[in-house]
């Protein structure tokens, strides 16, 4: 659709606002993350700090450091896991017929939108009695199990997209169920792990009930809770919290920039967020 | 040789225990504790009926919690969605640099709650925050306020911040939903004599009503479910005036240790939340086979 | 190399009944082809050969080895068939280059690396394409990828070649020297092959002998040359050949102990060598069918001739095609007319009595 040219600009310059007003609390973030805390009382956030420092950095990152690693173990492990067994599943779902394959489908389909709410009591339960309470181990089963649905369906709608005939051709050239995964769909699903798995990273690196539920204040710690330790406990330090925010922010933001447009696809094929 | 869909469900089997347990199981479970006297720290698992849902019905916290989960499904979903779709529909535009705006408006989407709560908790300080500070130096001081500590509007703050976060991906939907028409029809219709607004309003938003529904009931999901952010930002505070379902459960549960208590409001979100996914997935279901 | 049996096969796909009592015997190293149109169930038959899809009832032999029998629970997987299968879109695996392909079937079985490479060669050599063997599908053409798809279907001898429409998607040019192609390597090596397609011209050029199907009933199976001069029914008839047998529907009537059709517009008095026949089947509602090629025309009324009105000349080179209308039909006449025919005009058609066809008008059925 082409506008004459002074709306144009006007079109230009509501993009530009907007863009301002998203870019707003990161920039106030990031530059009141920069300041000594002699600044951060007499600068106005939106300021540049007069005589950066990575000490706030520094700071948080003792307090975040290790959460920061038990985050990115469980973070990764989980989406493995997960990727893997989704890429599995929706093969049998979407390149083996049999009868209530339809059901499994959608018995998976309604894991994805549960409450957490609705299964926290009883995952409490089930992580303390497995000996997995305040572990590494809870954290990856949990992400693990409650990934599956979603990765299911990506792969399956994913698997989907590829003609039947190719399925067909390997078996009549000898293939088993097993070979025709391994040497036919598996080569295929490049693009599909990346969009499951940078999916998965994210919202799992980026939650916080599973965290708060299961590894509160132990050695397995993730960043999450960390990050909001640090806002219950020091609410004047404004300048540590940002840090530690914005450490917390990083892969992910990384993840989005260099990947985004498979993070993208993965928003559209229904993720929900929280 | 076993049977091709023998191999298939071996195959599903252990997804099928996984999701069966941490799912459904769970979700009984849940059910069945909320039948029980377990309110204390020790775990017990005496019968006792329904009396807690009677005990919800008289718990003021639960109605506050309820209202302002009401006030985020009337007020934040369809913010985000009208904001998402005018930025689809300036985006569809052939803008210069479409990418980088792209980028910018879906990167709060992607981030933890708990990044975004850190930021808006630092945009909202009363005394040194970004916002009464900015309104101060640009003359508009009179405009400054409590934000999240004012229990009239703390709740108003939340939900904005919230849109903040939401709209790229409801921006997201609108532009793929709107770059799925074909072009010949717009083209056809531009023909037509429509065009601005007039070709949006016609030929362009009646076809999204797919993509509008789903976005409508995604983030009333989450309305219902939010957590995180409300955790991080106020903890329901000042007062109870930023309660939540989710919240008031993870309160009763593990702050007060009222375990049964909370499984029952936790069924109650459920039931909620699945009276608005069940039908959706049914009718759109059905609509596909159609 | 391998008889096919196919006894009573019947697959249903919901409400659409897809095959339905099939019965087919194929020779061995027959070149035979499933005719018809789309959703005839022709392509239903050879996934059931291929062991692809399970039929509801039947029977499938391959010589004296029943592979398939859903009553009595048999069923052998497609992968112990020694059946090699070409399809519609060459369904060549898009991230393996031309020479992995075609040894995938022998990689499947484990085969010796030298054996596979040897086997390679000499298949690639076979089919003109061992330049191409270090490329991936997608920078082949149409026509190559379709002898990729072929090598890799005869690399390992399979005992039946099965093909759905293997050259639908190619132009028309290359469909004619692929046609050609496949005949020759069929000669060569004497596999038994069952040859799916909608295009009565392949059909006809290709197969020893033809199977014709409609909505999953079996039409008629004969050599192309009978289908050709004596179809069982009205369907076969308009089927095969092109331009399509002219049908015109009449009422029989009998005119000094002779039958006559009454046509509407004229009546034709049937050829003595059909009387008896005809007369035998007491019915009353008939069809007239005459082959293109079998008409003459000419601008004088004859005795016994057919008027009709000229509409079109339409001259394809080598042949001159008519086209009349007799009432509300249009017929298509192949001849050279003569001199005093013009369009716009009546012009009478002379049938070549010989060769004309009357069918039961109810069922469709040869008469004589």
């Amino acid at each position: 659709m082409k506008l004459p040219s002074p709306t144009r600009v006007l079109l230009y310059i509501v993009l530009i606002l907007i863009a301002f007003l998203i870019v707003l609390p990161f920039w106030a973030g990031i530059t009141t993350s920069l300041k000594t805390s002699i600044d951060v009382i007499y600068t106005i956030p939106v300021e540049p700090p007069p005589s950066p420092t990575f000490g706030p950095w520094m700071d948080a990152l003792e307090v975040m450091g290790r959460p920061l690693l038990n985050s990115l173990t469980f973070t990764i492990f989980a989406t493995i896991f997960s990727c893997i067994i989704g890429s599995i599943n929706g093969y049998a779902l979407s390149k083996i017929r049999f009868k209530g394959s339809d059901i499994v489908f959608m018995f998976f389909s309604l894991g994805i939108f549960i409450p957490y709410q609705t299964v926290l009591i009883p995952l409490v339960l089930t992580m303390s009695k497995l000996g997995l309470y305040n572990t590494l181990g809870a954290l990856v089963l949990a992400h693990t199990a409650y990934g599956i649905p979603i990765c299911t369906l990506i792969f399956r709608n994913f698997y989907k997209e590829i003609p039947d005939s190719l399925v067909m051709a390997a078996k009549t050239d000898g293939a088993g169920t097993w070979k025709i995964y391994r040497s036919i769909l598996l080569p295929l699903s490049a693009a599909a792990f990346v969009v499951a798995g940078v999916l998965q990273f994210t919202s799992i690196w980026d939650d916080f009930l599973f965290g708060l539920i299961l590894a509160r204040g132990s050695e397995a710690l993730p960043a999450s809770v960390a990050l909001a330790n640090l806002r219950g406990t020091t609410t004047a330090n404004w300048n540590v919290q940002m840090a530690g925010a914005l450490w917390f922010a990083l892969p992910v933001v990384i993840v989005y920039l260099v990947l985004g447009k498979y993070l993208i696809k993965g928003y559209m094929a229904g993720a929900v967020k929280g | 040789m076993l049977k091709e869909g023998m191999i298939a469900l071996l195959i599903l089997l252990p997804s099928i225990a996984l999701v069966g347990y941490f799912v459904y199981a769970s979700i009984g479970w849940n059910v069945i504790v909320s039948l029980t006297d377990w309110n204390t720290l020790k775990p017990s698992y005496n019968i006792i009926g329904f009396s807690h849902y009677a005990e919800i019905l008289q718990d003021s916290t639960f109605w506050i919690s309820f209202q302002n989960n009401l006030l985020l499904i009337l007020l934040f979903v369809p913010s985000s969605i009208l904001l998402g779709l005018f930025l689809a529909i300036l985006l569809d535009n052939k803008v210069k640099g479409e990418g980088v705006f792209r980028t910018i408006y879906l990167l709060p989407f992607s981030l933890s709650f708990v990044i975004t709560a850190s930021l808006w908790a630092w945009m909202y300080d009363p005394s040194v925050g970004v916002i009464n500070t900015l309104l101060q130096g640009i003359g508009l001081g009179f405009l400054k306020s409590g934000w999240v500590t004012d229990s009239g509007i703390a709740m108003y703050c939340i939900i904005l911040a919230l849109v903040w976060q939401f709209s790229g991906y409801t921006m997201l939907i609108f532009l793929a939903g709107i770059r799925s028409i074909p072009e010949s029809q717009v083209m056809a219709a531009e023909v037509d004599g429509a065009h601005g607004f007039g070709l949006y309003r016609r030929v362009i938003i009646p076809q999204l009503k797919s993509s509008t529904l789903a976005t409508f009931v995604i983030l009333m999901v989450f309305a219902l479910k939010a957590f995180d952010f409300i955790y991080i930002l106020t903890f329901g505070g000042p007062g109870y005036s930023t309660f939540v379902l989710p919240l008031d459960m993870f309160r009763e549960t593990f702050t007060m240790n009222h375990f049964a208590y909370g499984a029952a409001i936790a069924t109650v979100l459920f039931v909620v939340v699945m009276a608005i996914v069940v039908p959706y997935l049914y009718t759109s279901s059905r609509r596909r086979e159609a | 190399m391998v008889k096919v049996i196919i006894k009573n096969l019947t697959k249903k796909y919901g409400e659409v009944q897809a095959v339905k009592n099939l019965d087919l015997d194929i020779e061995d190293k027959e070149f035979f082809v499933l005719l018809g149109p789309s959703g005839c169930g022709k392509s239903t038959a050879l996934l059931c050969i291929a062991g692809l899809l399970r039929p509801d009832r039947g029977e499938i032999w391959f010589d004296n080895k029943l592979v398939t029998n859903p009553q009595r629970d048999v069923y052998l997987p497609p992968q112990q068939r020694e059946v090699a299968m070409v399809f519609q879109d060459y369904a060549l695996y898009p991230h393996m280059t031309v020479s992995q392909n075609i040894a995938f079937p022998l990689e499947v079985r484990k085969t010796s690396k030298s054996e596979v490479v040897k086997r390679v060669k000499a298949t690639a050599e076979l089919l003109g394409i061992s330049q191409l063997l270090d490329r991936k599908p997608k920078q082949l053409s149409g026509g190559q990828r379709q002898r990729v798809a072929l090598g890799r279907a005869i690399i390992r001898e399979p005992k039946i070649f099965l093909m759905d429409e293997p050259l639908a998607n190619l132009d028309a040019k290359l469909r004619v020297y692929m046609r050609v192609e496949l005949k020759k390597l069929h000669q060569k090596l004497g596999t038994t092959t069952v040859y799916v397609t909608h295009d009565q011209v392949e059909a006809m050029s290709l197969g020893d002998r033809v199977a014709v199907l409609k909505d999953g009933i079996l039409q008629q199976v004969a050599a192309p040359t009978e289908l050709y001069d004596a179809p069982k029914n009205t369907f076969v008839a308009g089927f095969i050949g092109s331009p399509p047998m002219n049908m015109l529907n009449g009422n029989l009537v009998e005119k000094d102990e002779n039958l006559t059709i009454d046509l509407g517009v004229t009546t034709f008095e049937l050829p003595h060598w059909m009387q008896e026949k005809v007369k035998e089947a007491k019915v009353s509602e008939v069809v007239l069918g005459f082959r293109p090629e079998h008409i003459t025309l000419t601008g004088k009324y004859q005795v016994n001739t057919i008027e009709a009105k000229v509409e079109m000349c339409e001259s394809i080179g080598r042949e001159v095609h008519v086209h009349l209308t007799v009432g509300d039909n249009s017929i298509v006449a192949v001849t050279t007319p003569a001199e005093d025919v013009k369009v716009g005009k009546a012009a009478w058609m002379v049938l070549n009595e010989e060769k004309i066809h009357i069918f039961d008008g109810k069922t469709g059925g040869i008469l004589a």
